[in-house]
């Protein structure tokens, strides 16, 4: 599993867990095995962490989420909505254009 | 499952001002989660002592966790989200209302209200009454 690397860090919660739920609706859990995966374990977060994630994005009308009874335990579904989708892809456009930036600055000779 | 950190993370972020609401929820998330780990450690072959561990040490740094929560202010409770609302202006509608306040209780208890009101004009007939009778006993002396 990679190291988790706070510093750079800022934002990119969000962006995954707004980018898995977009595809379909998902608990806690699932979010963070998810991330896992389609991050190929590079990025690695203090699981709990997602959580004040997630409800900030439920709080600004991001996601919807409800409870749902499994095996006698409660789980807390999310799922995005239009509102969500709008800020998914303002935040994809902002991740590409920072990430083209810092391609280009790293990729240019030192000094130059 | 129930990790005592848990009640202490509650305790905590309750303190903070974070909406009871969102506190309780997240605990029921935290809890569901530690679960669902233990389970993956035990299908891992681990024993269950050393799956809750595991468990724990995954689900992380509690604290870092509650500072999250404190740094966002849309799950705060509203009082401290608007303070001035709740020690300035709240307190002054609240006198400004108080004249009201027993039409709010008669609206709230339609039939007490009646009963209530019924007892004060037959006492305060029977006040009248007694009164009209002592002027006539005066007059009459």
């Amino acid at each position: 599993m990679g190291q988790s690397n706070p510093p750079f860090m800022s934002g990119v919660p969000e962006l995954l867990l707004l980018r898995l739920l977009d595809q379909r609706e998902m608990y806690g859990y699932e979010l963070v095995k998810a991330i896992r995966r389609v991050t190929e374990e590079a990025i690695s977060l203090g699981e709990g962490v997602i959580y004040p994630v997630l409800h900030s994005l439920e709080k600004r009308s991001f996601l919807q989420a409800r409870r749902k009874k499994v095996d006698g335990r409660t789980r807390v579904y999310y799922s995005l909505n239009a509102e969500g989708r709008r800020h998914l892809r303002r935040l994809q456009e902002d991740w590409q254009r920072i990430q083209t930036g810092v391609t280009t600055a790293l990729d240019k000779p030192a000094g130059a | 499952m129930r990790d005592h950190r848990l009640d202490a993370l509650q305790e905590e972020l309750l303190n903070a001002g974070i909406a009871p609401q969102n506190v309780k929820r997240l605990i029921i998330e935290l809890n569901d989660h530690l679960e669902d780990l233990r389970l993956d450690e035990i299908a891992r072959g681990e024993t269950d002592a050393a799956a809750r561990n595991m468990a724990r040490d995954r689900l992380g740094d509690l604290s870092m966790l509650a500072n999250q929560m404190r740094q966002r202010d849309e799950l705060k409770d509203w009082i401290y989200r608007y303070p001035a609302i709740a020690r300035i202006y709240l307190p002054l509608v609240w006198f400004l209302l108080l004249p009201a306040a027993p039409l709010f209780a008669g609206l709230a208890k339609p039939a007490e209200a009646m009963r209530w009101g019924a007892a004060l004009m037959m006492s305060a007939g029977l006040t009248a009454l007694l009164f009209l009778s002592m002027q006539l006993a005066i007059a009459l002396t």
